[in-house]
């Protein structure tokens, strides 16, 4: 039984965020999201998940369940030098600056064939041990995702279970729509964070 | 998916890592599929790819006893066939050509004489510019045989699988997939080519599935840190070779094309996102095609069938498009390859280029097994005679199981596809469908 995912897309208007048009987009303002609008979450969670989007830029967030406790799952995410723990896509992984554990540390990664991307270097820009909270940047490689960060938060649920929410921003690549470039992202945030429900469990 | 390596190597030139120091390479390996193979490596050094060739030419005599093994026990098992059983002797006197009123006269003993049924064939792969490889072939030559009172026949299989984000559903189906095509030809009294293959490919890709959901393969690259294979996938384009009939199930874009009488002729067709009725089978789905470097199943996969990548279906099906088609004494050869190739020769171009290697190799009424060619005087041709030599005692009757034309072949089409800088794996398949000449028996 596949854990249920939620998703909020940024263009949601629940969200108080208006879809943009093709005239705003050469002058149009910088537009706060709270991408946990409507959700029952600690306060920390909807402040790390509020993102300010700029023209040409969209954000989205995927929710998943996970029947385990938070430490247990916090052990797999925090691992910045070794996202295959539970993340697909990564053929190979290796931190190139720091130790991987302290913000402004660089993993780079090789991304698996099929898919439309070669490598990542990332940036780490928030490991929160107290409040379960990862980030990382996209700062190079080879793919089309430019300006990605993603924001990992964990937090317990009322069955004494896990609440994952990983929300990302990022520009739309030139020739592809929001809508298509939120579409993309989510099914590989989706699957990862599917993975990461039976990693932890199979654990 | 070749589009993605041509970024790979661009990269490569422009910004290589610094900590993948290792040279990139490029080789041709020409070799005989076996277990213990699920991930050759290409070498550029050619000794080192004659040896091979020669070991893996055992482990394929091996493998083909085995298989023999195998697929002889059902047949007599089967309480509803009527089993005619010749003694160290394999004749076929009935085929396609023949009535069905026609009486099969058993010989006696020393009046038959051998004859080799099965096609010949080659294959090579290679890794090509990307790091890995992740293709794998399946050949087994009289995967099937059945047999009634009045005649005998032997079916062929040959399978291609392009694996992607991984080896080890490609690895799967090349342990598995003949497997399940013979149980499921052994059970159908009707022959009903379309559900069959629909079948064994369902069970196929639930297997991967399944497999995955408990154990590993140490293997492959997932190794123990990624316990999941939801986005692991695999072409594959099969066929199996009857005395009648050419089918070919295919699933992905790796590609089936016959060669007769001259001309190319597809028997499957490539499952990209954006053919028009995959395209509107996605959509009806729910799901949605993405331009994103290439049309792509919401922006990720590049083709719109795949045996595995759970997390995309139903968008992404592994129900294979089957085409029957009736052999006939034009049909010179059939090509099995991945993408790597089509992707960057024409079926043409490859058809012309096979033609000629098996039409200056093998002359349509040259017999195998018989005297060696006068005039080979080499080291290596002395060696790979001998080997032939010894292949063909241990095995009796049998003889010679690949043809050194079809091999060349298949070596020579990878390296086309090389030189047109293709930067995937590449895995080419040539099975001979011309006739032997028939002996007559007294």
């Amino acid at each position: 039984m596949r854990s249920p995912v939620q998703l909020q897309h940024g263009s949601d208007a629940t969200n108080g965020f208006h879809t943009l048009q093709p005239h705003d987009q050469t002058d149009g303002p910088i537009k706060r999201v709270c991408l946990t609008r409507g959700m029952h979450v600690p306060e920390h969670v909807a402040m790390h998940h509020t993102h300010d989007v700029g023209p040409d830029q969209c954000c989205s967030s995927v929710v998943q369940m996970i029947h385990a406790p938070p430490e247990s799952v916090w052990a797999l995410v925090r691992r910045f030098d070794n996202p295959k723990v539970y993340k697909n896509f990564i053929r190979q992984c290796r931190i190139v600056q720091g130790d991987g554990l302290h913000v402004g540390d660089l993993r780079e990664v090789m991304v698996v064939s099929g898919l439309p991307a070669v490598s990542s270097t990332e940036r780490l820009e928030i490991l929160d041990e107290e409040r379960h909270v990862i980030s990382f940047s996209v700062v190079g490689g080879d793919h089309r995702l430019k300006n990605y960060r993603s924001v990992t938060t964990l937090h317990a649920s009322d069955d004494e279970g896990t609440v994952v929410v990983e929300s990302y921003i990022v520009d739309v690549p030139p020739g592809n729509t929001e809508e298509e470039t939120l579409s993309f992202v989510d099914t590989i945030v989706r699957c990862n964070l599917q993975s990461l429900a039976r990693s932890t469990n199979r654990q | 998916m070749a589009d993605i390596c041509y970024e790979d190597e661009t990269s490569a030139c422009e910004s290589r890592p610094l900590w993948s120091s290792r040279k990139w390479r490029i080789g041709v390996q020409r070799f005989r599929m076996s277990p213990s193979e699920m991930n050759p490596t290409a070498s550029t050094t050619e000794e080192e790819d004659k040896s091979e060739g020669i070991y893996n030419k055992r482990n394929k005599q091996e493998e083909y006893d085995f298989m023999n093994c195998a697929s002889s026990s059902p047949s007599q098992s089967s309480p509803e066939e009527e089993s005619v059983s010749l003694e160290d002797s394999d004749v076929s006197i009935s085929d396609g050509n023949s009535s069905v009123n026609d009486v099969a006269v058993i010989p006696s003993k020393k009046t038959v004489k051998e004859t080799d049924l099965r096609p010949r064939y080659g294959v090579a792969s290679v890794c090509g510019r990307r790091r890995d490889m992740e293709d794998a072939v399946a050949l087994h030559p009289s995967f099937v045989r059945k047999q009634t009172e009045f005649s005998r026949t032997r079916w062929h299989y040959f399978g291609v699988y392009d694996g992607h984000g991984c080896s080890h559903v490609a690895a799967r189906c090349k342990e598995r997939l003949h497997e399940l095509v013979q149980e499921e030809a052994l059970s159908d009294k009707k022959e009903e080519w379309k559900k069959m293959m629909e079948r064994s490919f369902t069970r196929m890709d639930k297997e991967v599935v399944r497999w995955g959901e408990t154990v590993m393969s140490a293997n492959c690259r997932c190794e123990l840190q990624t316990p999941d294979c939801d986005a692991v996938g695999s072409t594959a384009v099969v066929s199996v070779i009857t005395p009648e009939k050419i089918i070919v199930a295919n699933c992905g874009d790796s590609r089936a094309v016959l060669c007769r009488n001259g001309k190319a002729v597809p028997l499957s067709t490539d499952h990209k996102p954006d053919r028009p009725d995959e395209l509107d089978r996605i959509q009806e789905a729910g799901g949605r095609v993405i331009y994103w470097d290439g049309a792509r199943v919401l922006g990720v996969l590049a083709m719109s069938r795949a045996i595995g990548d759970n997390y995309l279906k139903p968008y992404v099906t592994s129900e294979p498009e089957v085409t029957v088609t009736d052999r006939t004494e034009e049909d010179e050869f059939l090509i099995l390859a991945t993408d790597g190739l089509w992707d960057v020769v024409t079926n043409e171009a490859a058809c012309t280029m096979v033609r000629m290697c098996l039409n200056r190799k093998s002359g349509r009424g040259r017999r195998r097994g018989e005297t060696q060619t006068p005039g080979r005087r080499s080291e290596e041709e002395g060696k790979e005679e001998e080997e032939k030599v010894v292949g063909s005692r241990k095995n009796g009757k049998r003889g010679e199981i690949t043809d050194k034309a079809c091999t060349e072949a298949s070596v020579l089409l990878t390296k086309l596809a090389l030189a047109k800088h293709s930067s995937d794996n590449v895995s080419v398949v040539v099975i001979d469908l011309r006739r032997r000449r028939k002996r007559h028996v007294a």
